[in-house]
């Protein structure tokens, strides 16, 4: 393979692109984890074998790509250059495809999108709603290339950033400079500005005479969330290509992936990338023969939540238990093994390539807020959601800052299915908060989000619809909490499992007069007095849904009684005169609570029902009605 | 708001009153200095704050922002208004002890902080309540001490959230663990008990209060004193360079512009920190260092990483500076070379010394050591006359046989100068010097020279107490000094235990203790162990004669097997004095002084010949007087032999055949 060079990198990519163009057709067969598990493998085996079998191979080729995005149509092949998109491939399909895309030359209508029942199909990707309002940044390349081939890469542009900042001699103040000015803010969570960072990370390591390290932060644990892994998945070089320029700036000769265990096929990609690019030269001893030295590690995670908070993050590296210390002396200033640490999210490190090869005026421009005299002034850029819950078009996201939530619900997510109406929308993960139809219209930001009591997070997005008891959605995430913090201080330790009680007995149906004060009390406590992140923002699902749902607080305590159906001790099942004595929901009752004759009215003892709700789900009449 | 200052110090407001403080000190520290009482659970000095309670929550305006934070941990580093009891920092630190009252209603300094706090019956019924009074609060003293304080590394918490408990690693107690109960001193709820006393004390409390006052004063003062946590013993080399005290090129010299390549700096980097010791188990001052991963450039192991047990502070000067070798990796392989072989690093060090010496002025040439050059500084030809030593091979079969029977082979062999040999050999009883520079205190020449087992310091170091603080100016003065002394370190050895502890690390009020040589409070703490362990009360005048009666039996076991008299405390002239012209001109402002100010001669008046004769002298003169001194305090002969009145008194007497031996060894009523 060729060492890649300042000097060779355009040759290199010109040649790829050459050679790409000689293809005829591309199949890129999505193979991120969601079309992977809805097996997609043996689809892009049956394209190949298909594709030989007709003696095709010449002109067409199958790529297998990262996460596609949208991963509820998977499995997802489109078939470039023209952008036909398939979904919902089957394997058994594909001979038939290829007979019908490419020897007759019309699409398979049977695999197109179709936006609902009966409506017409949408062939092209681009055309697709889901798509229209989506703008890529750091996920640019998801789709688009094979994540498992450097060259691939090098063709769509990979390292032409680095390329820049080795050949013009942009390093140190002057590269901090160029993020500071575009606005970046940290993509895990806090929206921190990232110059900043590296500013304060340059300063420590000068006045300290030590190389800092940089470090990319991929334990993303918020449940629902899969941005951090499907980027590594899709594209590993723009991760690479960012930590290497952050290198570069601030003279780090070491850098560290953490990237947790339960994401194997982003690992492997990973590995596979970091290896190739040492082969190219674009990591080792002279990155690119300019004699800057820079490599990468991969670091496991064991899945601890906690871990995603940087000074744990850092501890479990060091090989001590993922629990955080105090930050008020800061990571960037003593860091991972004492040294000046500038730790950046996955999406963040990604978009950083991207930032140095357009300009930081072109970042700016996109988002909210004028960034120029200070990124805190706004939120530039893009941000990737992984949109899930009750929405139609589940699935990965990349959006410009500004944004309403409404247009992604409802324009990208295509609203809410089964004919159920919004009730909320979680952002932030466990940390963040849920926000009712009212705050639809905020613009998706940093600040507006926290003002309203939520927060941006690493970009998870939870749609709940009228099913949804908002006291229950808070004991989850307390719950999923309690399990994943740490224990070290006593605020998150103690006020955790308190909140965890008292919310267990409102969903009981015997919360107490006081208990919301008593919720408000411990969530102040939490905030205020706990060690890290997790502990001050723990609070946040419950503070947010109390702000915004109180009266579903005030019925389950006041009245016993949970308005959305759910919690069940406080609801009951019955049959209604809709029933026609079909017998389904006796066959299924797991406690034999429901008597009936064929084609007469059934009956729900009440005494051996368990509020399983397994025969609201199987009645034919939807004369199983839950109050 | 308040002001940083131009000094550097940082001018903080808390409720009001103003401090001025270091940068880096943290509110808590900085309340305290001011009398403001904030409370707080995790805190000790003897470990890194923690700041897991988050009772001692403050509120602090940085003036960007006002924010809640813990006062034990957060450093202050500019000017801000701290407010330890606002609204905002009582409610977390109301509800933060409401809910440990929830869950451990029982535990005394639970209670009394929420009684503090004006606390009631917690609104909180707690899943995991603990109605024991000496529940585990989780506050990690006992952790962070075994690990950061002790480095025991035997605590540890497992399980995560409200899981969260002390334990040991796989809930066994492992070998590790020396039943220091460090962990269950600073326990705040007594939640740590020893569930056993094998060597059943009399009273174990009384040995564990004394154990952990030691264990206190080790984990707060040595890195203000000695480092020897750090450094192990290694941090005397500089020290003594700049007292003149450290040999260089065999004992000619104290000191040499090389020595801050071998500074204790530089062992630091190489040596693992943070380890338990590896001589004793359960020691705190855990001076044994080591350094891992060496890498051999020499002899069988060539290649190898190895794990060196060293140097320590004898190893770097009778291996290094007393050989011109200013390489830290030599000296470190030269010590895994002699602990591999089974040799000792001061006896191989000053006999290879000795051979240098008589390299460089012509006794050993190359022909006569086989080829080697071993002009001083050679790190090879140390290094091959040490794998030779081993294998009974060349030039290595000679020197292995030390300095004593070099000086008569060399005499026999290459016709040298015996008087030189002598004066320049640096042994006595056969045994080689250990690494100090001894010329100019008499009384350190008889802490040598007496010393039962030869020539070695553990019996007493006097030099500073001598010549450096002049404490000890009389003869008489000296001869209590090595009285006690050597009597006072032989009851360690009596009792198994290191010396280290007594000395080294001393107790902050030490220097006002009216006898700050023999550290009064730790003499104190060892008739504390006596008695615990004994069930008998003892003073330090107790242990002193205890030490007596087994030292005068081991120097009447010396006189019986040959060598317990007069004739066999002599010591080398370069112990006493400078041999060589250079080495006098070395000092010789110090030595002029001495001639005309204490022998009464007019030093301008004389050659350097001259000049050197008369204070050899002088010095061998007063060297037989300080014997005379000594024997007479111990109660012994003028031959050095222990009267019969003493042994008598001592009761040594009754010891079969003793009373014969000292008769036949001239002794008389």
């Amino acid at each position: 393979m060729p060492k890649v060079t300042v000097a060779n990198l355009d040759a290199i990519a010109a040649a790829a692109r050459q050679r790409h163009q000689g293809w005829k057709a591309m199949l890129m067969v999505c193979a991120g984890t969601g079309c992977v598990s809805a097996r997609s493998l043996p689809i892009r085996d049956a394209l190949r074998e298909e594709i030989g079998r007709r003696g095709l191979e010449r002109e067409i080729k199958v790529v297998a790509t990262g996460c596609n995005g949208f991963c509820a149509h998977g499995p997802i092949c489109v078939v470039q250059p023209d952008g036909v998109f398939y979904e919902r491939l089957k394997a058994e399909a594909v001979p038939e495809l290829i007979e019908s895309h490419f020897v007759r030359g019309r699409p398979l209508e049977e695999f197109l999108f179709r936006a609902g029942d009966g409506e017409r199909p949408v062939p092209l990707e681009k055309d697709i709603e889901f798509f229209a309002k989506q703008q890529c940044i750091a996920l640019r390349n998801r789709g688009k290339i094979d994540p498992e081939d450097i060259e691939d890469a090098i063709r769509a542009g990979a390292y032409q950033a680095l390329k820049k900042v080795l050949a013009e001699g942009i390093e140190g103040d002057e590269l901090v400079r160029r993020i500071v000015r575009s606005g970046l803010r940290g993509r895990g969570g806090g929206g921190f500005p990232t110059g900043i960072k590296w500013q304060s990370c340059l300063a420590a390591a000068r006045q300290r005479g030590v190389r800092p390290y940089v470090v990319c932060n991929g334990d993303e644990g918020d449940p629902g969330a899969f941005m951090d892994r499907s980027l590594v998945e899709a594209d590993p070089h723009a991760v690479i290509e960012g930590m290497l320029i952050g290198a570069r700036a601030l003279g780090a000769s070491e850098g560290f992936v953490y990237i947790r265990l339960e994401y194997p096929l982003a690992l492997q990609r990973l590995r596979k990338a970091i290896a190739q690019a040492r082969e190219w030269g674009l990591l080792g001893a002279d990155v690119m023969g300019t004699g800057m030295a820079f490599d990468l590690t991969i670091h496991q995670g064991a899945g601890a939540f906690v871990c995603g908070e940087s000074t744990a993050l850092m501890a479990s590296m060091e090989g001590r238990a993922g629990e955080p210390r105090a930050k008020y002396v800061h990571t960037v200033e003593h860091g991972y093994r004492d040294r000046p640490t500038v730790l950046n999210n996955v999406e963040t490190w990604a978009n950083v390539p991207q930032i140095v090869r357009n300009g930081p005026e072109w970042f700016a421009a996109i988002g909210t807020g004028d960034v120029s005299q200070s990124p805190w002034n706004g939120s530039s850029g893009t941000k990737v959601f992984s949109l899930v819950g009750s929405v139609r078009n589940s699935g990965l996201v990349e959006v410009p800052m500004g944004i309403t939530l409404r247009e992604i619900v409802f324009d990208i997510g295509g609203g809410i299915p089964d004919g159920r109406t919004f009730k909320a929308v979680q952002t932030g993960g466990p940390s963040g908060g849920c926000l009712p139809d009212s705050k639809l219209d905020l613009p998706v930001d940093f600040d507006t989000l926290v003002d309203s009591g939520s927060m941006m997070g690493s970009g998870g997005m939870i749609v709940m619809d009228d099913r949804t008891c908002m006291v229950d959605v808070a004991r989850y995430f307390v719950d999923f909490l309690c399990e994943e913090s740490c224990g070290k201080c006593a605020p998150c330790r103690e006020g955790l499992v308190n909140l965890r009680e008292v919310l267990t007995r409102i969903t009981r149906g015997e919360g107490r007069e006081g208990d919301l004060e008593l919720l408000e009390d411990l969530g102040a406590a939490l905030t205020d007095g706990s060690l890290c992140g997790l502990g001050q923002t723990a609070a946040n699902p419950v503070l947010s849904t109390l702000r915004y749902f109180r009266d579903e607080y005030e019925a389950h305590i006041r009245e016993r009684r949970c308005p959305a159906g759910v919690c069940k001790a406080l609801i009951r099942y019955s049959i209604t005169e809709d029933c026609t004595g079909c017998t389904s929901c006796v066959k299924v009752c797991p406690t034999e609570a429901i008597t009936g004759e064929r084609k007469k009215l059934h009956v729900i003892d009440q005494t051996k029902c368990i509020q399983c709700g397994t025969c609201m789900d199987v009645c034919n009449d939807d004369a199983v009605v839950v109050r | 708001m308040s002001e940083a200052r131009e000094d550097g110090r940082i001018r903080v407001t808390i409720d009001g009153r103003v401090a001025e403080v270091a940068p880096g000190t943290t509110i808590l520290a900085a309340a305290r200095q001011l009398g403001i009482e904030i409370p707080a659970l995790c805190d000790s000095p003897l470990v890194e704050p923690y700041g897991v309670c988050r009772v001692c929550s403050v509120e602090v305006n940085e003036g960007r922002r006002q924010r809640i934070v813990t006062s034990c941990n957060y450093p202050l580093t500019r000017a801000v208004e701290v407010a330890t009891r606002s609204e905002r920092a009582l409610r977390v630190r109301r509800l933060v002890v409401e809910m440990m009252l929830a869950r451990w209603p029982n535990v005394k300094v639970v209670r009394e902080l929420a009684r503090g706090l004006g606390l009631g019956e917690p609104r909180f019924a707690h899943p995991r309540r603990n109605e024991s009074p000496t529940a585990c609060i989780l506050c990690g003293l006992c952790v962070r001490l075994c690990n950061e304080g002790v480095w025991h590394h035997v605590l540890t918490f497992e399980g995560r959230g409200e899981s969260r408990r002390v334990a040991m690693p796989y809930g066994e107690q492992p070998g590790e663990c020396a039943g220091c109960m460090a962990c269950a001193n600073v326990c705040p709820t007594g939640a740590i008990r020893f569930a056993d006393d094998p060597n059943r004390p009399a009273d174990a409390d009384r040995i564990r209060r004394a154990g952990f006052e030691l264990t206190r004063e080790v984990v707060l003062l040595d890195k203000q004193q000695c480092h020897m946590r750090e450094v192990g013993t290694a941090h005397l080399t500089e020290i003594m360079n700049d007292y003149d005290l450290l040999p260089v090129l065999n004992y000619r010299y104290g000191a040499h512009p090389e020595v801050p390549k071998i500074a204790s700096d530089k062992f630091k980097a190489v040596f693992s920190q943070g380890i338990a010791d590896g001589c004793s188990l359960g020691c705190d001052m855990a001076c044994a260092k080591a350094v891992d991963g060496h890498v051999l450039r020499t002899g069988p192991d060539r290649g190898k990483a190895v794990l060196v047990d060293g140097p320590e502070y004898e190893t770097v000067s009778c291996a290094g500076s007393n050989l011109g070798i200013f390489e830290p990796w030599a000296i470190v392989e030269i010590n895994y070379y002699c602990d591999h072989y089974g040799l000792d690093t001061i006896s191989f060090g000053t006999l290879m010394a000795f051979v240098m010496e008589c390299y460089e002025a012509g006794v050993l040439n190359r022909e006569r050591t086989g080829g080697l050059d071993l002009s001083p500084g050679s790190i090879e030809g140390t290094l091959e006359v040490l794998h030779q030593m081993a294998r009974g091979e060349g030039f290595g079969r000679i020197a292995g046989q030390g300095v004593r029977r070099m000086k008569k082979l060399f005499t026999e062999r290459f016709g040298a100068d015996p008087a030189f040999l002598e004066d320049i050999g640096m042994e006595a009883k056969g045994l080689e010097y250990s690494g100090y520079i001894c010329k100019e205190s008499l009384a350190q020449q008889g802490g040598y020279g007496i010393a039962l087992k030869g020539p070695q310091h553990d019996e007493a170091w006097l030099i500073f107490m001598d010549m450096v603080n002049k404490q000890i100016p009389t003869f008489a003065d000296k001869a209590e000094a090595l009285h006690y002394f050597p009597m006072w370190r032989t009851w360690f050895g009596l009792n198994g235990l290191c010396k280290l502890l007594w000395n080294d690390v001393e107790p902050e009020d030490n220097a006002e203790s009216g006898a700050p040589a023999k550290v009064p409070k730790h003499v104190q703490g060892y008739c504390e162990f006596v008695a615990g362990m004994t069930g008998k009360e003892v003073t330090g005048q107790d242990l002193i004669e205890q030490s007596e009666r087994v030292y005068n039996f081991q120097r009447i076991f010396n006189l019986k097997v040959g060598y317990g008299r007069r004739k066999h405390d002599a010591i080398p002239y370069r112990a006493q004095g400078p041999v060589t012209a250079a080495e006098y001109l070395s000092r010789q402002e110090r030595y002029d002084k001495q001639l005309a100010e204490d022998v009464g001669v007019d030093p301008a008046k004389l050659t350097l010949d001259e000049k050197r004769a008369a204070l050899r002298r002088y010095r061998e003169q007063r060297y037989e007087q300080l014997l005379d001194a000594v024997y007479e305090r111990r109660g012994w002969t003028k031959d050095g032999i222990p009267t019969l009145a003493k042994v008598r008194a001592l009761g040594i007497d009754k010891v079969e055949g003793l009373v014969e031996l000292l008769r036949a060894s001239g002794v008389t009523e």
